[in-house]
């Protein structure tokens, strides 16, 4: 065990945990932020995605070693953000949330897409998606609101 | 109980190498899935661990005159994004796993692991790149197919790390890549081909045709491509593509559909190219 510092959501925390943990599990179970995902546990399901140092990543495949002295940013973060606000906006009109559990992960998703590309196109909506796993929706009213967001910033 | 590290540098990670044997790890995201366990459970490592992504040492793309350096941490989201690289080298990174790995997974972890569906390695074959393996005592450089010895074998010794990739830089008139897996993207490959060439006007003058997921070790027929070169003849380099395939039946495909498919790929980008395409 040691103390391992980084920034969450803007703050400095140091939790006591091993190099070896998962980022996702020192979220959940250490600092108790439950937005955040756990599906498949292995990179497949997008569920655990987090923000580290601004990239998109699955904190089930992130040891704690590799978030030393780091930025991270969950979903509870995110949603006091401008950009989040957009986006649940455009999910709540299009019906793009069911059952909930891969929606933390797909709005940090489409964020991660929108803000390196403002207008994508169907193609890369589906692409920046690919790591995104839905079992209600079948994705149509996901890709919907994005596009629904991507529209809008063209006016 | 088992001791991770963190070294501080390289020499420091060196030099724990060189006393005991630590599993070295990088991005993560081959090892976390094998070693994976139930929900808030550790993972099951087995054996001692050398964390190195914090090591900028060891991280960064450069260009010399006559090469491209792929430093071993270097992620897939960095190659496909690189200013420094070209579309023949980025395009095959950029169709590896989905974004949230490709941001995580490194080039250096993909080679090492030398798993037979690590998808840079036909390209990186194919592209006759040197790999600078580094220990305490010095470095050595190999070619990448004296460095992968069969599905997850190579002949890194556990007191060298695999320091950087070197791509000599060659002005390709084209390429052509396919990866052909269950769906389009964050998938494993059954079948990747990787091809780069050269003309003189209609002429084909140099051609690297590499075969990915196939066999346990990407499939290259040197000797094969320079009779290419000189006969034109694509259904004899087929027929020794053929007799080179020694794939079995696996979870992710069947040898016979790894079989047919590479041939008509093949044959298709061949003729493409030896027609006068780009």
């Amino acid at each position: 065990m040691r103390n391992i510092t980084f920034t969450l959501n803007g703050e400095k925390v140091t939790v006591e945990t091993t190099l070896s943990r998962r980022l996702l599990d020192v979220i959940r179970i250490d600092l108790g932020l439950t937005g955040t995902k756990e599906g498949c546990g292995e990179g497949e399901c997008g569920a655990c995605q987090v923000y580290l140092d601004g990239k998109i990543v699955n904190s089930c495949l992130v040891p704690m070693s590799n978030v030393i002295g780091r930025e991270v940013q969950t979903i509870e973060g995110f949603a006091k953000t401008k950009a989040y606000e957009k986006i649940e906006k455009a999910y709540i009109e299009e019906g793009a949330v069911q059952c909930g559990f891969c929606t933390p992960g797909m709005v940090m998703a489409t964020n991660a897409l929108l803000k390196d590309n403002a207008h994508p196109n169907s193609k890369e909506i589906k692409e920046s998606l690919a790591g995104n796993i839905c079992r209600c929706t079948g994705y149509q009213t996901i890709f919907k609101a994005v596009k629904k967001i991507a529209d809008e910033e063209e006016k | 109980m088992l001791n991770h590290i963190r070294p501080k540098n390289v020499t420091e990670l060196l030099e724990a190498l060189d006393k005991q044997y630590y599993h070295v790890f990088a991005g993560g995201t081959d090892l976390m899935i094998r070693k994976r366990q139930w929900q808030g459970a550790e993972r099951k490592f087995d054996k001692d661990i050398a964390f190195i992504s914090h090591l900028d040492e060891l991280n960064g793309i450069e260009e010399t005159t006559d090469s491209y350096i792929i430093k071993t941490l270097v992620t897939q989201a960095e190659m496909t994004k690189s200013d420094i690289l070209p579309e023949y080298l980025k395009t095959p990174f950029s169709q590896m796993a989905n974004i949230a790995i490709r941001n995580i997974a490194t080039v250096g972890g993909n080679v090492v692991n030398a798993a037979t569906v690590g998808d840079s390695i036909p390209v990186l074959m194919a592209l006759d790149a040197k790999l600078v393996l580094k220990n305490i005592y010095g470095e050595r450089t190999l070619e990448i197919d004296e460095f992968i010895q069969g599905k997850y074998k190579t002949v890194k010794k556990d007191n060298e790390i695999l320091e950087k990739i070197i791509i000599p830089k060659v002005e390709f008139d084209g390429y052509r890549y396919k990866k052909l897996g269950q769906r389009k993207a964050g998938i494993l490959s059954k079948l990747s081909i990787f091809i780069v060439y050269k003309k003189d006007n209609d002429d084909l003058t140099d051609i690297r045709i590499a075969i990915g997921a196939v066999n346990e070790i990407p499939i290259r027929l040197k000797e094969e491509e320079k009779k290419l070169i000189e006969t034109k003849d694509i259904n004899r380099y087929l027929d020794k593509l053929s007799s080179a395939i020694n794939s079995k039946d696996d979870n992710r495909s069947t040898k016979n559909y790894r079989e047919q498919i590479s041939k008509r790929l093949v044959r298709k980008y061949l003729e493409e190219i030896m027609q006068g395409g780009i």
